[in-house]
C-alpha cells in the first residue's frame, strides 16, 4: 500500500488551483530557497519543530532539552524519537505524518461536497514529486473518481510529464530563468524545470506559471525583462503567469526547525509587480492573481 | 386620513432614530414594579377566584392602572418599557463569570430597582416580602433548595420558564379581538367543565385588557391631538382612530396590522412581568405581508414603517428585552419559497436600524432566491452590523417531523428565545428548563463523585458505579460506561427539579397568552401542569460539554493505549489541576481534538451526542411529554466551565467549555473545511430542542468587489456546503456568524469613539445581538475568544 507523508493539510478558496481546495502539503523537498515558506518541509523523513515556550525536558530520555532548547546534535543520532512517539507534547513535533493512499481517498470523498467553485484536490509541497509513485497512485485515485486535481510542483522531476494526464492545473514555480543563479541559490539549476515548462506549455491544458519576486535575486527590471523573455517564446494558449510577492511568513517556522533565516531584503528596492504584470501583458501572456 | 398619505420614508426614518435616542437615554425601569405593585394591592380582592380568573382580573387591572405616554416621535402607541427589569446579566457591564450561582432567586428582581424618593426602599421591600410568600415563590425555593447539592457546582441546573413562546397574532390580526370573544362564547356555550369554563372566561377577560389599552391610548392621543401642532395633531388623530379600529377588529392596512400588534405584544408582555425574555414573533414577512399588499406603499416607506415596529422591542438605556426574534424566509411544506415583498423591506428595517433588538433570524433553503443571499452581504460585511443568524428548513422540517410536528404545521416552526425551534401558536416547550452540564459530570466520575474544585461529595462514588477504587487503570478502562450511568443519575434528578420549577410556575396562569397558543380550542391554560393546553409541549434541555466530555474520551484511550501505567497519575494530576505535571497535560492535549475531521474522536462526539439525546428524550416533563435534546450554550459554557475542574483533554479547571456542539476554541486548527465535516457527522435528526453553533469568519476571505457579491460567495463558500451536502445525513440546521477579526475588536474597545461613533456596535452572542460596548469584559473577550479564525479558514 502506498504512502505519503503530508506535513499539512487544509483548505484554500482560489489560492492553489480553482475553487475551494483541499490541500495536501507532502514531505521532502530538493531545493533549499532560503526564503521558503515551508522549511519544515525540505528534509525527507521530516523536521523537528520546537515551540520553546511548552518546551519539556521530560520528553526526551536522551536529554537533548535543557533550558527551554533542544540540543539537535543528540537528536542527529536518535532513532527512537520517543518525544514524539511515546511522549507526544506541545513543545517538540515532527512536522510530517504518514497517510495511506486509501486512507486519503476516504477523506476526499467525505469532502467532495466542499469542492465548491470549481474545487478539488491540491498537492503542494515540499516538492510533491519528490514522492513520485504514491503521488502518482492519488492522482490515479482522484481523477477515477473524477475529482478536480492540481499540483504545485518545482518542475526539478524529469518524470513530470508523465503526469500530465492525471493534472487538471499544473501550477509550475519557476525560481529563476538563469541556470547558474539557481544553482547557486536554491541548490539545483533550471535545465529541466525549464524544458518540463516547455513540454506543458505544449502539451498541458492549463498551466499556471509562478514566479516569485524575491528580491535581490530574480526581481530586478533586468530579471523582469528576461522572464518575460523567456516565456514569450512558450506557447500562450494554456499558460498563464502569477508573480508573488516576497513574503516573511516561514520565518518563525525556520526558527521553530533549528535554521537560521537568512534573509534580509529590507535595503532591496520592492518589485513593483502591478508594473512588472503590465510588461507580462504588454508581451501578450496572460496573467492571474489568485 | 391613510397612514401613507401622512407619513414619508424620511419623516417614518427621523421619527425612528428620535424614539430610539430617547429610549437609550432611559436608565431607570419602574413599570415593572408598577405591575408588581398593582398585583399585590389586587391580590386579596380576587382570592376567592380560581387562579386563571384571578390572573386575568389583574391584567386588566394592571392596564386601567399603568401610567401610558406617547412620545412626540412615537408613529404607533405602545411600549414593552413596563414589562421588564433590567435584570439579564450578560448585558451588565458588572457581570463577573465567577459570581454566577446555580440558584435561581425569582426575587433577585427586586435587587434591580434603585431606590430613589419615588420608589422608596420600604416600598421594595414591602413588594418582595409579599411576593416571598405567594405559592410560586415557596415551592420554587423548595425545589431549588432540594436540588442544592447538585447545582450547586452545576452538574445541572433548573429554571422555571416565562416568556420563550411564539404567540400566533394572525387571527386577531386578521378578524379582530371580537371575533377570538365570540369563539370564546361559542366554547363556552357548549363546554360542561368547571375548569375550562373558567380558562374560557380568564381568556376572554384578558383579550378584553387588549381593547381596554387600545381604548386608553387612543384616548390620551386624542387628548395630545388637541394641543399638538397641526402635523403632530393629524398624526395622532390616526393614531387614535387606528387604535378604535384594532385590536378589536381586523386590520385593514400595515399601519393597523403594526399597531395592532403592538398592542397585543405589549399585553403579552405585561401579563408575565417582569419577565417575559424571548417572545418571538414568528415569519414577520408572512405575517405582515398580506396586509402589505393592501397598501400602495413602495419598499422603502414600508421599512421605514417597519423601524417603528423595530423600534419597539429596544427598552431602556441597554434594549432589556432581549432575545425577541423576528424571522424572514423560509419555504412551504410542499418547497415552494416563502419569501415576498415584506422579506425584503423587513431586511431594509434592520440594516437601516441597527439596533442591539430584537433578533433577525433567516431560514434558508435550497431554493432561496440569490437575490436574498445578496442581500446578506450588506449585514455579514459591514463591521459593527447585525448578522442574521440562519436556519436550514430542509433539515428543520425533517427534525421536527421526526419529533411529531404534523406536515401541515411545520412551516410555522419559529425561533424563540435563541434557536429553540416551536411552531408559532402551537408549541409550549419549556425550552430552558433544564441544563446538563456533561463536562461536571465526567468530573465528578473520575474522582469518585467529589468537586475536584472543593472536594464536596456530589455524585456517586467509584463503588457506585462499577469502578474499583484501587485500581485506577479499572477506571479509564470503564470510564465511558461509568460516565453514562452516572448521567441517568443525575438526568433522572434534573428532570424531578425541572418540572417542579414548572409545577410551581402554573401557579401563575397566562390566560391572554394561552388564548394566542390555541387555549380557545383546549380551554385549557398553557402553564397548567395536569392538562395540555397546547397542541404541542415539551420541556427543554440544554446540553453543555459536548466537546470537552468526547475529546476527554479520546485522550484518555489515547493514554489507556500508549501509557496504561499513567493511569493512576492521570486521576492524580485531575485533582491538581495538572500543578506539576505539565508533561501529562501536554501528552492529553495532543490526542485527537474534535473539530478537525478526526474518526478517531469525531466519532465519540456522535456517539455521546446520539446518547445523550436519546437519554434526555426519553425523560418526561410533568405531562409526560419528553424532554426535547438541546445543544446550546448561551454564555453558559463561559459560567459552567467556570465550576468544572481539570478535564482529561488537558484542560485547565476552570476554563470554558465548548459553545453549543462547536470544538473547544482553539482545538479545531485545521481550517473550515474540516470543521464542518467535523459537525456534519452529528447526529443533528435528535437535536429537536436545537443546538447552537458559531463562525467567526475573516472578512479578508472575501474579496469580491460588492456586498452583494460577498453575499452571494458567502452562500457559496459557508451556508451550501454546511447546510445542504448532497448525501441523506441529517444536516446542520443553524448557524451564527460573525464577520469580524480579534484585532478589529480589540480596537473597537480601545478606540470606541472611532469604531461606534453612535455607541453602538453590533454582535451576535449566542442567539442575540447585543451591543458590543454594554457587554462585561468577560463577555467581551468570551466573543472575541470564540472568533478563533484558525477553525474557519477557507
Amino acid at each position: 500500500m502506498k504512502k505519503l507523508k503530508v506535513i499539512q493539510k487544509g483548505w484554500h478558496l482560489g489560492q492553489d488551483g480553482p475553487g475551494h481546495r483541499l490541500v495536501y502539503h507532502l514531505q521532502g523537498c530538493n531545493l533549499v530557497c532560503p526564503w521558503c515558506a515551508n522549511p519544515e518541509a525540505v528534509a525527507v523523513n521530516g523536521a523537528l519543530m520546537i515551540r520553546r515556550d511548552r518546551l519539556l525536558s521530560e520528553v526526551c530520555p536522551h536529554g537533548a532539552i535543557h533550558d527551554q532548547a533542544l540540543d539537535r546534535s543528540v537528536c542527529s543520532s536518535c532513532e527512537a524519537r520517543e518525544c514524539v512517539t511515546r511522549y507526544p507534547n506541545e513543545g517538540i513535533r515532527l512536522s510530517c505524518t504518514e497517510h495511506a493512499v486509501s486512507e486519503l481517498m476516504d477523506e476526499v470523498r467525505a469532502a467532495r461536497h466542499l469542492f465548491h467553485s470549481g474545487g478539488g484536490v491540491t498537492l503542494s509541497g515540499g516538492e510533491p514529486t519528490l514522492q513520485f509513485a504514491a503521488l502518482g497512485a492519488l492522482l490515479e485515485a482522484l481523477k477515477a473518481e473524477g475529482v478536480d486535481t492540481a499540483i504545485e510542483t518545482n518542475g526539478t522531476h524529469p518524470d513530470l510529464p508523465r503526469l500530465f494526464p492525471l493534472i487538471d492545473t499544473l501550477m509550475l514555480d519557476l525560481k529563476h530563468y538563469d541556470d547558474a543563479k539557481a544553482r547557486a541559490t536554491v541548490g539545483h539549476g533550471n535545465t529541466t524545470v525549464l524544458a518540463n515548462l516547455a513540454r506543458a506549455a505544449a502539451e498541458h491544458g492549463r498551466v499556471w506559471l509562478r514566479i516569485t519576486l524575491i528580491p535581490g535575486f530574480n526581481s530586478s527590471p533586468a530579471d523582469l525583462a528576461q522572464f518575460v523573455s523567456l516565456v514569450s517564446t512558450l506557447p500562450q494558449q494554456h499558460l498563464s503567469v502569477e508573480l508573488l510577492a516576497y513574503h516573511e511568513y516561514g520565518r518563525v517556522k525556520w526558527e521553530q526547525c533549528g535554521m537560521n533565516y537568512n534573509m534580509n531584503v529590507a535595503a532591496m528596492p520592492t518589485p513593483n509587480v502591478v508594473e512588472y504584470e503590465r510588461q507580462f501583458r504588454a508581451a501578450g501572456i496572460n496573467v492571474i492573481n489568485t | 386620513m391613510k397612514w401613507h398619505q401622512l407619513y414619508q420614508a424620511a419623516t417614518l426614518d427621523t421619527k425612528a432614530d428620535a424614539l430610539f435616542e430617547h429610549e437609550r437615554s432611559l436608565s431607570r425601569l419602574d413599570g415593572w414594579f408598577l405591575v408588581q405593585e398593582s398585583r399585590m394591592r389586587s391580590a386579596a380582592l380576587y382570592q376567592n377566584l380560581g387562579p386563571e380568573l384571578a390572573a386575568a382580573e389583574m391584567l386588566l387591572r394592571v392596564v386601567a392602572e399603568l401610567p401610558l405616554t406617547i412620545h412626540d416621535a412615537a408613529v404607533f402607541a405602545g411600549t414593552q418599557r413596563d414589562a421588564f427589569a433590567r435584570t439579564y446579566a450578560l448585558i451588565n457591564p458588572t457581570f463577573r463569570v465567577d459570581s454566577f450561582e446555580g440558584y435561581c432567586d425569582p426575587l433577585a428582581v427586586y435587587n434591580d430597582i434603585e431606590c430613589n424618593q419615588e420608589f422608596t426602599h420600604e416600598r421594595i421591600e414591602a413588594a418582595r416580602a409579599f411576593f416571598s410568600q405567594t405559592p410560586y415563590i415557596t415551592q420554587l425555593k423548595e425545589v431549588y433548595q432540594s436540588a442544592e447539592n447538585d447545582t450547586g457546582e452545576i452538574a445541572y441546573f433548573v429554571e422555571q420558564v416565562t416568556g420563550h413562546t411564539i404567540a400566533d397574532f394572525r387571527p386577531i390580526l386578521r378578524h379582530g379581538i371580537v371575533a377570538e370573544i365570540a369563539r370564546i362564547e361559542a366554547m363556552l356555550q357548549c363546554e360542561s367543565d368547571a375548569g375550562k369554563r373558567q380558562v374560557y372566561t380568564a381568556m376572554r377577560l384578558s383579550l378584553e385588557a387588549a381593547v381596554k389599552l387600545a381604548q386608553r391610548y387612543g384616548e390620551l392621543a386624542r387628548r395630545l391631538a388637541a394641543t399638538a401642532p397641526d402635523q403632530r395633531a393629524k398624526e395622532l388623530l390616526l393614531m387614535a382612530e387606528t387604535l378604535a379600529q384594532v385590536p378589536q377588529h381586523a386590520a385593514r392596512n400595515l399601519f393597523e396590522a403594526m399597531q395592532s400588534f403592538i398592542i397585543l405584544w405589549q399585553v403579552m408582555c405585561l401579563e408575565q412581568s417582569p419577565n417575559p425574555y424571548a417572545f418571538s414573533a414568528g415569519n414577520v414577512d408572512r405575517i405582515f405581508e398580506p396586509y402589505r399588499a393592501m397598501d400602495p406603499s413602495d419598499r422603502q416607506t414600508t421599512a421605514a414603517l417597519f423601524r417603528h415596529l423595530l423600534t419597539f422591542f429596544n427598552i431602556g438605556d441597554r434594549s432589556w428585552a432581549i432575545s425577541q426574534n423576528l424571522m424572514v424566509g423560509g419555504r412551504s411544506a410542499a418547497g415552494c419559497d416563502l419569501t415576498n415583498e415584506t422579506t425584503y423591506a423587513v431586511l431594509d428595517a434592520f440594516f437601516r436600524s441597527n439596533y442591539p433588538q430584537p433578533i433577525l433570524s433567516v431560514k434558508l433553503h435550497t431554493g432561496t432566491p440569490q437575490a436574498l443571499h445578496q442581500e446578506f452581504g450588506k449585514f455579514l460585511f459591514t463591521p459593527g452590523v447585525l448578522t442574521p443568524s440562519f436556519f436550514n428548513d430542509n433539515s428543520m422540517f425533517e427534525v421536527l417531523g421526526k419529533a411529531g410536528v404534523a406536515g401541515a404545521d411545520v412551516e410555522d416552526y419559529a425561533i424563540a428565545g435563541c434557536q429553540e425551534p416551536l411552531i408559532m401558536g402551537k408549541d409550549n416547550a419549556n425550552t430552558t428548563n433544564s441544563w446538563l452540564n456533561l463536562a461536571k459530570i465526567l468530573e465528578l466520575t473520575l474522582a469518585d463523585g467529589r468537586s475536584t474544585l472543593t472536594g464536596k461529595q456530589i455524585g456517586l462514588g467509584y463503588a457506585g458505579l462499577g469502578l474499583d477504587p484501587a485500581d485506577p487503570l479499572h477506571v479509564l478502562t470503564h470510564i465511558e460506561a461509568a460516565f453514562y450511568e452516572h448521567l441517568e443519575h443525575f438526568v433522572a434528578r434534573m428532570v424531578t427539579a425541572a418540572n417542579g420549577c414548572s409545577r410551581a410556575l402554573s401557579n401563575l396562569p397566562v390566560p391572554f397568552l394561552s388564548a394566542l397558543m390555541g387555549g380557545i380550542d383546549s380551554g385549557i391554560d398553557m402553564r397548567d401542569c395536569r392538562r395540555q393546553g397546547t397542541r404541542y409541549h415539551g420541556s427543554g434541555c440544554l446540553i453543555h460539554g459536548l466537546s470537552v466530555v468526547a475529546d476527554s474520551f479520546a485522550a484518555i484511550r489515547a493514554l489507556r493505549a500508549a501509557r496504561p501505567g499513567d493511569a493512576g497519575r492521570l486521576l492524580a494530576a485531575l485533582r491538581q489541576d495538572f500543578a506539576g505535571d505539565e508533561p501529562l497535560r501536554q501528552f492529553l492535549a495532543c490526542a485527537p481534538k474534535y473539530g478537525n475531521n478526526l474518526p478517531a474522536v469525531d466519532d465519540i462526539a456522535c456517539e455521546l451526542a446520539t446518547r445523550v439525546s436519546a437519554l434526555v428524550a426519553r425523560q418526561q416533563n410533568y405531562l409526560g411529554n419528553p424532554f426535547r435534546p438541546d445543544f446550546s450554550s448561551p454564555s453558559t459554557h463561559l459560567l459552567y466551565g467556570y465550576w468544572v475542574g481539570a478535564t482529561p483533554d488537558g484542560r485547565h479547571a476552570r476554563e470554558m467549555l465548548g459553545y453549543g456542539l462547536d470544538p473547544l476554541c482553539g482545538e479545531a486548527t485545521s481550517g473550515l473545511g474540516f470543521r464542518t465535516l467535523s459537525i456534519q457527522k452529528l447526529p443533528f435528526h435528535d437535536m429537536s430542542g436545537g443546538y447552537a453553533s458559531h463562525f467567526g469568519v475573516d472578512p479578508k476571505h472575501f474579496p469580491q468587489a460588492t456586498l452583494e457579491e460577498k453575499g452571494a460567495a458567502f452562500n457559496e463558500c459557508v451556508i451550501k456546503p454546511l447546510f445542504f451536502p448532497p448525501h441523506d445525513a441529517a444536516s446542520p440546521f443553524y448557524l451564527y456568524v460573525n464577520v469580524n477579526t480579534p484585532e478589529t475588536l480589540r480596537k473597537v474597545l480601545a478606540n470606541p469613539k472611532k469604531y461606534a461613533p453612535n455607541g453602538i456596535y453590533i454582535m451576535r452572542i449566542h442567539g442575540t445581538f447585543v451591543n458590543f460596548l454594554d457587554l462585561s469584559p468577560a463577555i467581551q473577550n468570551d466573543i472575541i475568544k470564540r472568533l478563533d479564525p484558525e477553525s474557519t479558514r477557507p
